[in-house]
């Protein structure tokens, strides 16, 4: 979907709860973040469970969007990560939403998305496709080193100097 | 020590939810008092938003928009999160208030309840005052809240952290005007040097029974 669309529609639902508008949302971005949540080794059950939240925090937080801030995709997988790390979180305290301390980041940031980008495409160009595949499967898939060894039918430590080289790499442009 | 590698774990750690607690609760604070940080933790998370982008949808089996809608009164203007003074605070609440204990003259620490294996305190130094040369069985974390301490590796000022391993010994000493607090995570005992040494880890051995 273009981006200017998906601006309107948050536009509709933050303003006028359009649910109209939300349909078509709900439509493009439910499956990205059910198939985030099952790529992360959740359940289907699970995987919808958190996908619901996610849309309803969609629904009731749409006026925190902020296209100059970041895509519209972005903002959602950060709730959708967010509603992850949370739901992993073995010890929930009473006292700390780690939820809401990672919004409140999130809105108190200070850089623009044109600044992001251009970053991001440096970074992007400067790796190779076998460090670009070690970062999604250790960060964004957060598969354990081990496994990650394993899948690659790699040693361990070759895991770990390899991911400690790309960060490396990635941090000349950050 | 102190290298961007090692900050730059903590800040992706914390974009992917890799961290304990301990270190999470850390480096909020880190990402909550410095905006350097803060913008890097954004590149990861745009960073990662691409893998997100490019992924195939699996269309849910069950849910339907209309499950997603909340009624009207849940759906009443969002507060934002204005309230959230620091992530800090909503633990210990006030900084001003807490109860320190004294470890010796013009050094207090408080723990922070976390539920990690990694121990998290604030240390408040008064101007002037010094920790003996000491090395770390495991990382040591130090994140200036408020004020300034320096070391023989440099001066260090709120928002700024020093990350030290086994190889690091040093001497911090907090500034002469305004001393300082500090949070500090550390994964192993300390282990201390000089005249002094050897009373001082006898004590950290005797301490570490009552933990």
């Amino acid at each position: 979907m273009e981006n200017s669309k998906i601006i309107d529609l948050v536009k509709k639902i933050s303003k006028n709860r359009d649910e109209l508008a939300f349909s078509e949302i709900f439509d493009f971005i439910s499956p990205k973040i059910n198939a985030y949540y099952i790529k992360n080794n959740l359940s289907n059950e699970q995987a919808e469970e958190l996908t619901q939240e996610v849309l309803s925090t969609i629904w009731t937080k749409a006026e925190f969007f902020n296209p100059e801030k970041s895509k519209f995709t972005t903002w959602s997988f950060t709730i959708a990560r967010n509603k992850k790390i949370d739901f992993h979180r073995k010890n929930k305290r009473n006292d700390v939403n780690e939820e809401d301390i990672r919004d409140f980041l999130y809105e108190n940031n200070k850089s623009d998305d044109y600044e992001i980008e251009s970053t991001i495409n440096k970074i992007t160009e400067e790796l190779d496709q076998n460090q670009k595949k070690l970062i999604k499967m250790s960060f964004f898939e957060q598969k354990s080193h081990k496994n990650i060894a394993t899948e690659l039918e790699i040693p361990l430590g070759t895991v770990k100097s390899r991911i400690r080289a790309t960060l490396s790499k990635m941090q000349k442009h950050i | 020590m102190n290298t961007s590698t090692q900050k730059n774990e903590l800040i992706f750690g914390y974009a992917s939810g890799n961290l304990g607690e301990a270190k999470s609760l850390f480096t909020s604070m880190y990402l909550f008092l410095n905006g350097a940080a803060a913008k890097k933790s954004s590149i990861f998370d745009n960073l990662l938003a691409e893998d997100f982008n490019k992924l195939e949808g699996i269309k849910p089996n069950k849910l339907k928009f209309s499950d997603c809608i909340k009624t009207t009164k849940d759906t009443e203007v969002p507060i934002r999160n204005k309230n959230l003074v620091s992530p800090l605070s909503k633990i210990i609440g006030d900084i001003g208030n807490i109860n320190w204990k004294s470890v010796y003259k013009g050094f207090k620490e408080f723990s922070i309840p976390v539920y990690d294996n990694d121990s998290v305190k604030l240390i408040q130094m008064d101007p002037g005052t010094s920790v003996p040369l000491h090395s770390h069985n495991g990382k040591e974390y130090i994140l200036v809240l408020e004020g300034s301490f320096c070391d023989e590796y440099g001066e260090y000022n709120k928002g700024d952290i020093q990350i030290n391993d086994q190889k690091i010994k040093h001497n911090p000493t907090a500034c002469k005007n305004d001393g300082c607090i500090c949070l500090t995570i550390t994964e192993n005992d300390v282990v201390f040097f000089g005249k002094f040494g050897s009373i001082l880890n006898l004590f950290t051995f005797i301490k570490s029974f009552f933990k």
